[in-house]
């Protein structure tokens, strides 16, 4: 029998302890998967941003709003392939009071060129590019609301009054990770005509942003400053950026939360320490005795501290293990697709990824050993006679 | 009864395992009452602008001030309607604000965010008697300069006193004040002059909101009346209390909702290292429960006296929680609420009922973690555990 195999075997001596502690660390573990699943959830968006597509927006505010004209400006600039723009509508269904969906007026003509990993199904596509009143919503949407090819919704919006009955044309899906499913797209004319008619004069011609493909991934940042140059000394300046940076710079207003989660994430893993510490320190305390007969046929401080530390290892590693086999199925198969189908517009992806597991299942592990370090030392450091005498 | 003095010195005697289990619980505790206290901060940072006898007018259909848009000609409309109170010279007493946000760099940690501006006129003092200056002076009406509210300073980038910024390009505007105003969401505002905002974002011709004084709060629904029943304008009366609740509650219920499923994750790994300490308390003292029982001590007592001493264990590591947590009051958190798409700073708000529901969560924790090894402890046979 190897040292290591002993301390294996030593596991299994007290078994309804070792399984209690087995399930605190579980559970750590669990929660520990779950808070960085939620941090890599919300920082995904950005993460899987295309590379080639410039943001350009208000320079002081993403909610003031740019020119139309200046559209027609971007598209000249050299390396845009192809731009288009949109307007948040902040609109809702009355029907639907409670359900929060992002709604937004876009360019028909050139917004799924520009976003193409929006499928929509052609002849869906060309009919609602020929319908001024017509609306493309995501599947997730569509399931959640129960909203079918033909169905008229009326929306209503925080910003611009009245009704605005709308025709759902046809249906989206995404092949990415960032495009949420749970929008509503409808033509921007529609919403200009409808500012017109209401006399609402700022928000008259005007694009909340607009976003430029350029023809090669190297060229985005610096069509960003040409683009800015453009406008410089107009009335409203602009500034752009990549879709990364754009999407980054969103996070920075929920920095708080991120760091709040980030340190709540190292606290659950402070408190499997201390349980994994405690439960080693008894057993350790307990068999004194035992690692006093082991020293006196000769084996050294060391062997019996890499039997406890080895022992804390195994426990944690066990412990994460099961943690991980609760934690794998419970986000992808349950939480996972829930948030996705209901709070997509916070969590377009919501899933655990390898790299988390294998950082949780470490985590439980290397903690398991750091928790027995002052355990080991204190049993290395048993005299041999105070030890064996414990046993009488 | 078994003496709980006995349980105290189990304690002590152990003290290396009491210690590491009370920490677990401790950390459960903070973290419970932090989120806790937040959620409370909440309620009170954005409750604490509102006045009884104070009413918002936005337009029709919009959740905050941000989105709304009242024509100027409303205005005049808006303030002689019903109940709104005069001052000394016959005025109607009324604010006619703008409100956009500005897109802004935090200290400390990356990216922007939104700050709200807000363009008020000269007396938006005199109507918010909260306000006074703890930095600087007040600006002067009808010039480029600007008085910040306390909390954004050291939070954003360029917002001290004696410093500038742009409000558009080539309109400079100084900040020549930090004012303070009860620990409302106004103190995480810049105020500028209303008609520089106005012109510098194109808006001339509209405000964002109208409030008013009101003669008394019963007059509110008489004022309500005479603003909503003119279908031409559009219009929606709120009292200022109620805004701000609709304001705070979701970002409230967000923090509430996080903070207790995390702590009932957090719990059920603690109440188990509670739970590990009990067994082995339990197995390790067969003697001791031996000889209570042989002494008389009935099973009932045992039972009890164990569960006790889990309490205790569980109170002791609540109470440091607990008190670590008032520390959190000197943090201030600054949140994104999406009620008003701006960022707000919050700070902790240690209420005793706050305190009160974690310590009596932690306790909880020990009580559920005590009882099954009590119940073991209760039924050990005296006979066998004397002779070992």
């Amino acid at each position: 029998m190897t040292l290591t195999g002993l301390a294996f075997r030593n596991l299994a001596r007290n078994r309804f302890r070792v399984a209690l502690t087995a399930v605190g660390v579980a559970v750590a573990i669990v929660a520990f998967m779950l808070l960085r699943t939620v941090l890599n959830a919300w920082g995904s968006a950005s993460e899987y941003a295309a590379k080639d597509r410039v943001v350009s927006r208000h320079k002081v505010t993403f909610v003031m709003s740019l020119p139309r004209r200046y559209y027609t400006d971007i598209l000249a600039a050299p390396h845009v392939k192809e731009a288009t723009f949109a307007n948040w509508f902040g609109g809702k269904d009355p029907k639907h009071e409670h359900d929060f969906f992002a709604t937004l007026a876009v360019e028909p003509n050139t917004y799924f060129h520009v976003y193409n990993e929006i499928q929509i199904p052609p002849d869906q596509l060309d009919t609602w590019k020929h319908d001024r009143q017509g609306a493309i919503v995501g599947s997730m949407l569509a399931k959640k609301l129960g909203y079918k090819v033909g169905d008229r919704i009326t929306m209503q919006s925080g910003i611009f009054p009245g009704d605005w009955p709308v025709t759902v044309d046809g249906i989206y899906t995404s092949t990415t990770r960032t495009i949420d499913q749970s929008t509503l797209f409808f033509h921007w004319d529609y919403l200009n005509d409808g500012v017109k008619a209401l006399r609402h004069e700022p928000t008259w011609d005007q694009v909340g942003w607009i976003v430029s493909r350029v023809d090669e991934p190297g060229h985005a940042a610096d069509t960003g400053i040409a683009i800015d140059k453009l406008f410089d000394d107009r009335d409203t300046q602009t500034l752009s950026m990549d879709e990364h940076a754009f999407g980054a710079s969103f996070l920075g207003m929920f920095s708080a939360i991120f760091t709040a989660i980030d340190i709540v994430s190292a606290v659950i893993l402070v408190i499997m320490t201390l349980i994994l510490g405690n439960t080693i320190a008894m057993g350790a305390r307990e068999r004194g005795g035992e690692y006093g007969v082991l020293r006196a046929i000769g084996f050294m401080p060391g062997h019996v501290a890499l039997w406890v530390v080895a022992e804390s290892l195994f426990m944690g590693l066990l412990g994460g293990l099961i943690g991980a086999a609760i934690a794998w199925p419970m986000v992808n198969q349950g939480i996972g697709p829930f948030l996705e189908a209901n709070m997509g517009q916070f969590f377009p992806y919501f899933r655990l990824e390898t790299s988390v597991l294998l950082t949780g299942i470490l985590a439980a592990a290397l903690l398991g050993a750091a928790a027995a370090v002052i355990p080991a030392w204190q049993a290395s450091q048993l005299r041999v006679v105070d030890a064996v005498r414990r046993v009488a | 009864m078994i003496p709980i003095r006995y349980n105290v010195r189990s304690l002590i005697v152990r003290k290396a395992t009491t210690i590491a289990t009370a920490i677990g619980i401790a950390l459960v505790v903070f973290v419970l009452a932090s989120a806790l206290m937040l959620a409370a901060g909440i309620k009170k940072t954005l409750g604490a602008g509102g006045r009884a006898d104070t009413a918002i007018v936005l337009r029709m259909g919009s959740d905050g001030e941000l989105g709304s848009t009242i024509e100027e000609s409303s205005v005049a409309l808006i303030l002689a309607a019903p109940g709104v109170k005069a001052d000394e010279h016959g005025k109607p007493l009324g604010a006619a604000e703008a409100v956009v946000v500005a897109a802004m760099s935090k200290i400390g940690a990356a990216g922007v965010t939104n700050v709200t501006i807000r363009g008020v006129t000269d007396d938006a003092m005199t109507f918010r008697p909260e306000v006074h200056m703890v930095a600087g002076r007040p600006a002067r009406p009808g010039s480029d300069e600007a008085v910040v509210g306390a909390r954004l300073v050291g939070h954003i980038k360029g917002l001290e006193v004696g410093q500038t910024f742009d409000l558009k390009k080539n309109r400079p505007v100084t900040i020549v004040g930090a004012f303070e105003a009860a620990g409302s969401a106004y103190e995480s505002e810049v105020w500028v002059d209303r008609e520089l905002l106005r012109q510098a974002y194109n808006r001339q011709g509209f405000f964002s909101s109208v409030r008013v004084r009101l003669e008394s709060p019963t007059k509110f629904e008489a004022f309500r009346a005479g603003v909503e029943n003119d279908k031409r304008l559009g219009l929606q009366a709120l009292r200022e209390p109620t805004f701000y609740e609709n304001q705070s509650e979701q970002l409230a219920m967000f923090i509430k909702v996080m903070g207790g499923i995390v702590s009932v994750f957090f719990a059920a790994g603690a109440m188990i290292g509670a739970m590990i300490t009990m067994y082995a308390a339990v197995a390790s003292r067969q003697r001791e429960i031996g000889t209570l029982r042989a002494l008389g001590f009935s099973r009932f007592g045992v039972l009890t006296s164990f569960v006790i001493e889990a309490v205790l264990l569980a109170a002791l590591g609540g109470a440091v929680g607990a008190a670590a947590s008032t520390a959190m009051s000197f943090v201030h958190f600054s949140l994104m609420n999406q009620a008003s798409w701006s960022e707000i700073v919050f700070s902790f708000d240690p209420t005793p009922q706050v305190l009160v529901t974690a310590l009596i969560f932690g306790c909880g924790m020990g009580l559920i973690g005590g009882i099954l090894p009590a119940v073991q402890a209760a039924r050990t046979s005296p006979l066998k555990a004397i002779r070992g």
